[in-house]
């Protein structure tokens, strides 16, 4: 690589950290604003009661676990997409892996506030931490809420070790650059990084084995959360298909977060040469592969209930399908099917605009997938008089939007302190050494735009 | 041996006339949330008499069935409670025990039978209306699941009676409010251990059935079916 | 020791010294000696009455200690005392024997009734502006005998009246020896749905002016013409108890049960076999049934003895009641009803009962003599599985029990006392009771509650609820034995209350001219036995005219069938009765056994009444007779008959404490003033209707159900 090429390489990069406009101010204290007003509103929520959100008694579950799932869905984009890219050793992969990876662990941190929110006494949240409290109670391991605990926080902490290892050696480029206190920040966070053969062989290594590791753990994941529901028999959660089902969909949502992610930030980083057109086009195949198993998927659960007719389940489908519910149904199905595989099957359409328009559907025929498998089930169980419906309400719905709030939020403030592109990795990628790193093939070297 | 309480439900003697509803109420400190909470799915009913309706005018016929919770053997709700406030005790009973509860509200999910009630805000009793409380039953707090209990604090109390006179318990000792408030008689309480008892005996009857028996539950309460004209 | 006697113990000087310190001086605890000896946490069991209707089930009350804050010798502070925790069913009481409907679970809360008067009060305001202050039972005795010293000394002693409710005890004939003793007429008893006609028909069938009981444990075939007995009518707790025995009691012998009624009632919802009728023409039915036993010889007509001789035809075999004639008068199949004749007979021990709506009609006391006179020829009068009279039965004020608009409206009184009644709510608007009242120069009250009649009052006397006094009860019916149970307080009285029978009394020593009381106390009131029933002369001989032979004659029904299309059927509520127990918490949100509704009003109409008027769940609507309009949501209800509207009464109190206040309708407003011709008992059921849906859902009817049917997709199929 080129002095030149690789000095540009950094200015580009390491711009968003050492140049801070007026917008950037403006856009976090509009997105503190609004988290600001979520939290004051849980807090509402905790001081009055869980009565003023819109859950009742037979729908006691709703919006914050369907944010639940939706987040530790959104989750999936990052570690799993970018360990599946690492090991296949996908050459286009390097400008894309961290911004995915931060996408996991934020979408992780928001995702793992839900079922404390959704607590009636969240003040007591801690009894679901594994301790042996001072009557020698332990939580009941048996419950798959306790599961959940375990898989989270798993694949949180293997994320933030997949995001942060490969982060060395830009916080060391950084410190090397910034003078300050900032020096001093990125000289403690470098962890002493040298560049050394021998930190470089222990990185790689290290990146190997969590490439391989953080894949049944992400896998887990979503498989224990699809558990919440498939273990309770409940009418159309007690399936035993909904382990890979809720795997698909996480992937699916979370290739959807990474590609709008993606392209905020091709435009407000100003990356349009990083961050090329066929990114967006390899991950809309992607998306359209998920596009279909989801859809495969759904197709294969409403078909064997129809056809079985079982008379609760048959009661939650025709609820779903035709009842009150079928508006948000069909709406998921346009978003989740029709719009993805329309624009990701015709070339011409999968533009980055194209990628970005099907994304957005796909977010939000995600979220009401998750929405339509709790709450019709819930209104609908075994007994007919014990029947409900379920209406959200102010407080719901500030929480809900506060959170994409939250991780807008930390998108922007992490961008605005690490290098959103993995500075070595693109080098690398520029660079036939070191021999672990596959070189990128001509048409990703840097520089060039590609249709 | 421990007992192992359990209920029969006589639905050919139930009129369904809800004094079992009220009576549970009364014995059990459950609150009134009001019409404007009650219009948002929230009244509390630990036992409920559901009603059916079959067939059009004329021929059209009623059904009328109590629920409340079946003490399941194979509870859904217990293993789900990550804190153990949903469990298993000794004598079969499904406790609730609204200390360990954080209200997850996943124990009402589970359950098939849709008996267990989430308290969404703090139960009021305007005064003087808190002196009908009933001293042996805990009132119970903002977030957590509450639900019949069997009527726990009635066996205890008989259970603790029988052992200061150094008696056995008879047949028929425990009463639970709502069985003790049916005038038709419909409701029968007692050990299922033993078989002599009166709901021993009418479990058996070729006339009982469980309430959705296929999910597997393996509730307590059994259903004697209503008869038709012979 | 006397709780007059209280001491003040301790200023618990840390607590009000905490709270002085809030500003809240007058808060301060006052801790008062316990004048009990209870046993913290030890239940004691204390018998008592439920007062909550005329059934008189005896209560069995668990009293246990609790902090009280109440009032003593005018000072607030707080006393440990014994108070009421729950009532049951009192076990071997020969009515309720173990058992209490809703409503009697629900009576403590009328002792704990957070609205409930404290103190007397006296009218400051405009009447019924709800303008009234507090004053001292001293002076609010002394306003009262004042009134009544006024009329004495006017020689205008007549013009004293007494409202009542019917058969409250001996503290109604403590009332009538006062009033009595004064020189004014006997109490005026008012109730909406009373059962005068029933009363009147059993006088001239049997010789029993009062109310059936009937043997249902023995029953093998029950016929129930409109009487809603499992869930409000006559004695329910009784009759839900023999009506399980008659189930399931026997072993290999189960009673069988038809229903005859135009809309489902809770009790109809029981039977095995459901026959809806046209309104107002039971009776035909019932002699129809007994014409085809006649005819068939099943029967002899003999059996009927004098319950026959009083239907028209009788000797004659009912020659006009041909099944073929029943089906076009009743609209039952000529088919079911030769069926149903021979199962009666076939199935014996069976039994006819009639209650309710079939007998306010113009034409009740036919429905009700034609169903006495079945029940004679079914062999069912005295016998084992059949109607009985309870025993030594005296009704506690002899004399008229019908609420008459007239006996209401002449209340030509210049002083009112009101005792446990509230016709401004129960009396059709028709009858101008509320105006009435407004002539009436001097009301008082004894009610506990602000209600529409009490607040019309000008001085409030309250009485002690039912579980802080002596009460007592001599049912008319719901046990083959006599019963009288007589129970002193549970509870010392939270308040400045005072038992109205004392109060009376107390009153009675203080007139100018003293009236001489049998009685010194409520205690003794209540434990006064009745005065021996008088040998029962036959109402033959009493009043001849009885015997004259009826006919059946068509129903009148107030307003044209053209104009208003529909009978138009209040119905006394499982939760609020006549309305009286509409505010008590738990009862109002109690599901209501039928619909599921809480804390509501409905009106029912038949599921393709409502499609043709494009009328859905929830909706409102107008519900017009030719004395007014009333607004309620729809319940749509597959057991009402496409030409019937039905409306639970209890809802619609303009003022009754915060639980039932403004909440729904009431559809007695809109009832036609028609009577039995014979009785002068009002006709409820009388009234036509038109309706018409008024705009959509307004979020009043709250039901706790989610779906009527248990398996809705598959009725949607069919
Ligand atoms: N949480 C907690 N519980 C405890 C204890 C503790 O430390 N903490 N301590 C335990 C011990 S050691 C004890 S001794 C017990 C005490 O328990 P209790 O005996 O219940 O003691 P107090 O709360 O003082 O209640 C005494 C009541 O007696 C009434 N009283 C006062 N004077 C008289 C009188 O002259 N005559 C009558 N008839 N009544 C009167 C007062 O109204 C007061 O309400 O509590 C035991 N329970
Ligand atoms: S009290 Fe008895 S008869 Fe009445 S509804 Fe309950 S179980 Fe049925
Ligand atoms: S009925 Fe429901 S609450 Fe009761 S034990 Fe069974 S699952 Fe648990
Ligand atoms: S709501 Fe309470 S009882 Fe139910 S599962 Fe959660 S913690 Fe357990
Ligand atoms: S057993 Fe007790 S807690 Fe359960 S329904 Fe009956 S009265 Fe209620
Ligand atoms: S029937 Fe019900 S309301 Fe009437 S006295 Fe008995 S318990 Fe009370």
């Amino acid at each position: 690589m080129s002095e030149a090429s690789a000095r540009k390489l950094g200015d580009d990069l390491l711009r968003p950290l050492l140049r801070t406009s007026w917008r950037f101010y403006a856009l976090v204290a509009f997105l503190g604003s609004i988290v600001l007003t979520g939290l004051c509103t849980w807090a509402y929520q905790v001081y009055n009661g869980f009565g003023i959100t819109g859950i009742n008694n037979p729908i006691f579950w709703a919006f914050y676990i369907t944010n639940f799932v939706f987040w530790i869905g959104i989750s999936h984009a990052g570690t799993l997409i970018s360990a599946i890219l690492r090991l296949v050793n996908a050459g286009w992969r390097r400008p894309v892996t961290r911004c995915a990876e931060v996408i996991t662990v934020f979408a992780l941190m928001i995702g793992a506030l839900f079922p404390i929110i959704h607590l009636g006494r969240p003040w007591l949240f801690f009894w679901l931490i594994p301790y042996p409290s001072n009557r020698q109670i332990w939580p009941n391991f048996r419950s798959p809420l306790v599961w959940d605990f375990f898989a989270i926080n798993t694949y949180l902490t293997g994320s933030v070790l997949f995001l942060v290892l490969p982060m060395i050696p830009d916080f060391a480029l950084v410190r090397d650059k910034a003078t300050g206190v900032r020096q001093k920040v990125y000289a403690a966070l470098a962890l002493g990084w040298q560049g050394t053969p021998k930190q470089w062989h222990r990185l790689e290594s290290a990146m190997s084995i969590m490439a391989i590791a953080i894949i049944p753990v992400a896998v887990s994941v979503h498989t224990i959360v699809s558990f919440d529901f498939s273990m309770a028999p409940v009418p159309m959660w007690h399936s035993t298909m909904f382990g890979p089902y809720f795997v698909a969909g996480a992937i699916f949502s979370g290739i959807a977060g990474l590609i709008v992610a993606m392209a905020a930030l091709r435009k407000f980083l100003h990356l349009e040469e990083y961050l090329h057109p066929v990114h967006f086009q390899n991950l809309g195949k992607l998306l359209l592969l998920m596009s279909l198993l989801w859809s495969y998927f759904v197709f294969a659960e409403r078909l064997t209930i129809w056809y079985g007719n079982e008379s609760s389940e048959v009661a939650v489908l025709n609820v779903t399908q035709k009842g009150s519910f079928a508006p948000l149904y069909w709406t998921m199905v346009v978003c989740n099917f029709v719009v993805p595989f329309f624009i990701m099957s015709i070339k011409r359409l999968r533009t980055i605009a194209g990628c970005v328009i099907a994304s957005f559907c796909v977010l939000i025929g995600m979220w009401l997938e998750r929405f339509l498998i709790v709450v019709p089930s819930l209104g609908h169980k075994y007994l007919p008089y014990a029947w409900g419906t379920y209406r959200p309400r102010p407080v719901e719905i500030i929480i809900t939007m506060s959170t994409f709030a939250a991780m807008t939020l930390l998108y922007t403030l992490f961008s605005k302190f690490v290098p959103i592109i993995s500075i070595w990795e693109m080098k690398a990628g520029e660079h036939p050494s070191p021999a672990l790193f596959p070189a990128a093939t001509r048409e990703h070297a840097l520089g060039e735009t590609h249709a | 041996m421990p007992h192992k309480w359990g209920m029969a439900v006589d639905l050919d003697r139930c009129t369904g006339c809800g004094a079992c509803v009220t009576a549970c109420h009364a014995e059990n400190n459950i609150p009134t949330v009001g019409p404007a909470q009650a219009a948002r799915g929230r009244a509390m009913h630990w036992l409920r008499v559901e009603r059916y309706w079959e067939g059009d005018f004329p021929d059209v016929r009623l059904t009328f069935r109590p629920v409340m919770c079946q003490h399941c053997d194979a509870a859904p709700c217990e293993p789900v409670c990550p804190t153990y406030a949903s469990h298993h005790t000794d004598e079969g009973l499904n406790a609730q025990v609204y200390n360990r509860c954080i209200g997850t509200r996943y124990c009402a999910n589970a359950c098939p039978y849709s008996v267990r009630f989430f308290d969404f805000f703090n139960p009021q009793w305007p005064k003087p209306l808190h002196l009908q409380l009933n001293p042996d039953v805990s009132v119970r707090e903002v977030g957590v699941m509450e639900k019949c209990t069997f009527c726990v604090q009635r066996i205890r109390a008989v259970e603790i009676d029988a052992k200061a006179e150094k008696r056995e318990l008879k047949d028929g000792d425990v009463k639970p409010a709502c069985v003790q408030g049916c005038s038709a008689r419909a409701l029968v309480f007692g050990d299922l251990n033993d078989p002599e008892s009166e709901v021993s005996r009418l479990s058996r009857s070729p006339r009982g059935s469980k309430l959705l028996e296929d999910v597997g539950t393996l509730p307590k309460v059994t259903y004697l079916e209503r008869q038709t004209q012979v | 020791m006397d709780r007059r006697d209280f001491i003040k113990l301790t200023a618990v000087t840390g607590t009000s010294a905490t709270l002085a310190s809030c500003g809240n001086s007058e808060h301060q605890l006052i801790r008062f000696v316990p004048d009990e000896d209870l046993v913290p946490g030890v239940a004691e069991w204390k018998p008592g009455v439920c007062p909550l209707c005329a059934a008189g089930c005896g209560l069995s009350v668990r009293v246990m200690e609790a902090d009280v804050e109440t009032v003593r010798n005018g000072q607030a502070g707080v006393v440990k005392m014994g108070v009421a925790k729950k009532l049951e069913g009192q076990a071997g009481h020969p009515i309720s024997q173990g058992g209490l409907c809703a409503r009697g679970q629900a009576a403590i809360q009328v002792t704990y009734h957070p609205d409930r008067l404290a103190h007397p009060l006296k009218r400051s305001g405009a009447r019924g502006a709800g303008e009234l202050k507090e004053v001292t039972w001293d002076e609010a005795i002394a306003e009262l005998v004042g009134h009544l010293d006024a009329l004495a000394a006017a020689q205008d002693q007549k013009s004293l009246a007494f409202l009542t409710r019917p058969r409250r005890g001996r503290r109604l004939a403590l009332a009538a020896e006062f009033l009595n003793r004064f020189g004014a007429p006997a109490p005026v008893p008012f109730e909406l749905f009373g059962e005068e006609v029933l009363r009147r028909a059993n006088a001239i069938s049997f010789g029993h002016e009062q109310l059936p009981t009937f043997d249902l444990a023995r029953s093998r075939f029950v016929i129930a013409f409109g009487a809603d007995f499992l869930g409000t009518w006559n004695s329910p707790v009784a009759q839900n108890a023999a009506y399980g025995a008659m189930r399931q009691g026997r072993p290999g012998q189960r009673g069988a049960f038809v229903q005859v009624e135009s809309r489902m009632s809770l009790t109809g919802a029981n039977a095995d076999q459901w026959v809806p009728v046209k309104p107002g023409t039971d009776g035909v039915l019932a002699l129809g049934l007994a014409h085809v036993m006649l005819s068939n010889k099943l029967r002899p007509a003999d059996a009927a003895g004098r319950a026959g001789a009083a239907i028209d035809g009788w000797s004659g075999g009912l020659a006009d009641y041909t099944p073929a004639r029943v089906e076009q008068v009743t609209g039952v199949s000529a088919k079911r009803v030769d069926r149903l004749a021979r199962e009666l007979v076939e199935l014996g021990p069976a039994v006819a009962m009639i209650g309710g709506a079939p007998l306010a009609h113009t034409n009740g006391l036919f429905h009700a003599l034609a169903v006495n006179a079945l029940n004679g020829l079914l062999g069912a009068v005295g016998q084992p599985g059949g109607v009985f009279f309870t025993p030594g039965f005296q009704p506690s004020v002899p004399g008229p029990q019908v609420p008459s608009p007239q006996a209401l409206q002449n209340l030509s009184a210049k002083v009112l006392l009101v005792d446990d009644v509230n016709p401004v709510f129960g009396a059709p608007k028709a009858w101008k009771v509320r105006e009435a009242l407004a002539k009436i120069p001097f009301i008082a009250s004894f009610s506990s509650f602000l209600d529409e009649t009490s607040s019309l009052a000008d001085l409030i006397l309250p009485d002690h609820s039912f579980l802080e006094s002596w009460v007592d009860s001599t049912p008319e019916s719901g046990a083959l034995e006599a019963v009288t149970t007589v129970a002193g307080p549970v509870m010392k009285p939270l308040y400045q209350t005072r038992a109205t029978a004392d109060v009376l009394i107390e009153v009675a020593g203080k007139l100018k001219s003293p009236i001489a009381l049998p009685w010194k106390t409520a205690e003794e009131v209540a434990k006064s036995q009745p005065p021996a029933p008088s040998p029962q002369s036959p109402p033959a001989a009493r009043s001849p005219e009885r015997l004259a032979l009826r006919k059946y004659s068509e129903p009148v029904f107030d307003g044209d069938a053209a104009q208003y299309p529909f009978h138009f059927l209040p119905y006394m509520s499982q939760q609020f009765g006549d309305g009286s127990t509409a505010h008590l918490p738990w009862l109002q949100e109690m599901p209501d056994p039928l619909t599921s509704a809480m804390w509501s009003s409905w009106v029912e109409i038949n599921p393709q009444t409502a499609e043709r008027l494009e009328i859905a769940q929830g909706d409102l609507v107008d519900i017009t007779s030719p004395h007014g309009v009333v607004r309620a949501p729809a319940m749509i209800f597959p057991g009402v008959a496409p030409d019937v509207i039905a409306m639970p009464v209890g809802q619609g109190h303009e003022t009754f404490t915060r639980y039932a206040s403004n909440r729904g309708v009431n559809p007695i407003g809109i009832l036609a003033p028609a009577t039995d011709a014979e009785t002068g008992a009002l006709a409820w059921a009388a009234t036509r209707v038109k309706i018409a849906r008024a705009g959509g859902g307004n979020g009043s009817l709250i039901m706790f159900a989610g779906e009527m049917r248990e398996h809705p997709h598959e009725h949607e199929t069919r």
